[in-house]
């Protein structure tokens, strides 16, 4: 079949076109979307309006039912008081949470003054979707030797796998093949947190003790079993517990305390003082 | 001669493509997931240069990329040098006149190397299974791969066919004499 140059260049040209769309909206934050969610709304919310009126209209010309009627109102002001208060109950839960954690910032800044750290940056990210490995301008001509710890401000960034003269490459905890032992900082509970293919941003804790009470916005740090990590680096906090019908196979999804998408600098702790 | 120079073109070829890969594709994401743009080169050295040349530069590589990124050695050298080989079969079978075939060809490779990769690192680094996450990342990455196959076919063809009559010229006079 016979095809024109010209053909062939507007395909390209509208498959770039598709690219740069795709690669646009599938990173695109949903709350940066707003004003398209802004023209949805306004399409159909006037006629929607309109309708519940024309609705109630109706409804309130009946005058049988004015005591259920009655009824009714009373019980939706009640619900709705109801909803106001559990809103109000969970506002308090949320700033009882991010109070504890800001303690646990506090604390975690007096951990790592134990610790002797070479900052590093981050030179190159892995270029693969299946694994999470990043290299660092630090090697062994600083003293980096394989396996020492990698962390961040906020939290555990990961481990060392090998080492040059001037690089390092490091696992990550976000890494699927990553296991750490850590402990829920609350009840002291011990579990295993690991990367997933699903997301960089959380890791699935799993090995939960059947007795252990998790709870949403727990912290969770090393434990300090295993050998690489030290005990009490921040971790992150637990987002959702998901029960399963055995109760050994609950797992929970802990959101990392490093944000890995924005990640340059980090520390690699070269000794612990408090050991 | 000519061939050395071919091969130091593909070498510099290679190192653009890994910057490439390493910095704007870093970023460049459908969903936070990249193409793999070094299937898509090794398979086109397979499908024009044979399968010697085609197994001997994804072996070398692939290693290149373990070394410098991998959690194991190997695994991406074996593959890649599958996909050199590959290329000289799909080569021999079908045609590369179409950009379909090679859309197909690109989409085929990119299954067949990240399943082998991932079920290779399953049994050696016991990854926890999670069938549907990869299958997304999969299926995203072979969309992108062969997106990007669209838009660079005439690039392909044009660079393909002048690396073929290098290391192929006699196999064409056979064929047409």
């Amino acid at each position: 079949m016979y095809k024109s140059k010209k053909t062939g260049i507007i395909g390209i040209i509208i498959t770039i076109i598709i690219l740069i769309l795709l690669v646009v909206a599938t990173n695109t934050e949903v709350s940066k979307m707003s004003y398209i969610e802004n023209l949805v709304n306004n399409i159909v919310m006037p006629i929607q309006n309109g309708l519940t009126y024309l609705k109630n209209k109706i409804a309130g010309n009946n005058s049988f039912f004015e005591s259920i009627e009655t009824l009714q109102a009373e019980n939706d002001e009640l619900k709705k008081k109801n909803s106001e208060l559990e809103q109000t109950l969970r506002e308090f839960e949320v700033v009882k949470a991010e109070n504890e954690t800001l303690k646990e910032y506090v604390d975690l800044k007096d951990k790592y003054q134990n610790y002797v750290t070479v900052p590093a940056y981050i030179i190159n990210r892995d270029i693969t979707n299946y694994s999470n490995t990043v290299i660092i301008n630090v090697g062994s001509a600083d003293g980096i030797k394989k396996n020492m710890t990698v962390i961040a401000d906020e939290g555990l960034v990961g481990h060392v796998i090998s080492v040059t003269e001037h690089t390092a490459k490091v696992q990550t905890i976000i890494d699927p093949a990553t296991a750490v032992t850590s402990t829920i900082s609350t009840t002291k509970d011990t579990i295993v947190v690991q990367g997933t293919l699903e997301d960089n941003t959380i890791l699935r804790a799993t090995y939960i003790p059947t007795d252990a009470s998790v709870l949403q916005g727990d912290n969770v740090e090393t434990s300090g079993i295993g050998g690489i990590y030290p005990r009490g680096i921040h971790i992150g906090t637990i987002r959702d517990v998901v029960n399963t019908n055995n109760i050994t196979d609950r797992y929970a999804i802990v959101e990392t305390a490093v944000d890995f998408r924005k990640l340059d600098t980090v520390l690699v702790i070269l000794k612990d003082n408090a050991q | 001669m000519k061939k050395v120079l071919a091969i130091i073109y593909l070498i510099i070829a290679f190192f653009i493509i890994y910057f490439l890969q390493a910095n704007f594709f870093s970023w460049f994401t459908i969903a936070g997931i990249q193409p793999n743009l070094f299937i898509i080169f090794i398979l086109f050295i397979g499908l024009f240069t044979g399968k010697n040349i085609g197994a001997i530069f994804g072996l070398i590589l692939g290693l290149y990329l373990d070394l410098l990124l991998g959690r194991t050695i190997g695994i991406s050298g074996i593959l890649l040098a599958m996909i050199g080989m590959i290329g000289e079969y799909l080569d021999r079978n079908f045609s590369k006149e179409s950009r379909f075939t090679i859309m197909l060809m690109v989409a085929g490779c990119t299954a067949i190397y990240e399943i082998g990769g991932y079920i290779f690192n399953i049994i050696r680094l016991g990854l926890p299974i999670e069938i549907f996450s990869f299958a997304k990342i999969l299926i995203v990455e072979m969309i992108y791969n062969v997106l990007i196959i669209v838009i660079i076919y005439p690039l392909i063809r044009k660079l393909g066919y002048a690396l073929e009559n290098v290391f192929k010229s006699k196999n064409i006079l056979t064929r047409y004499f």
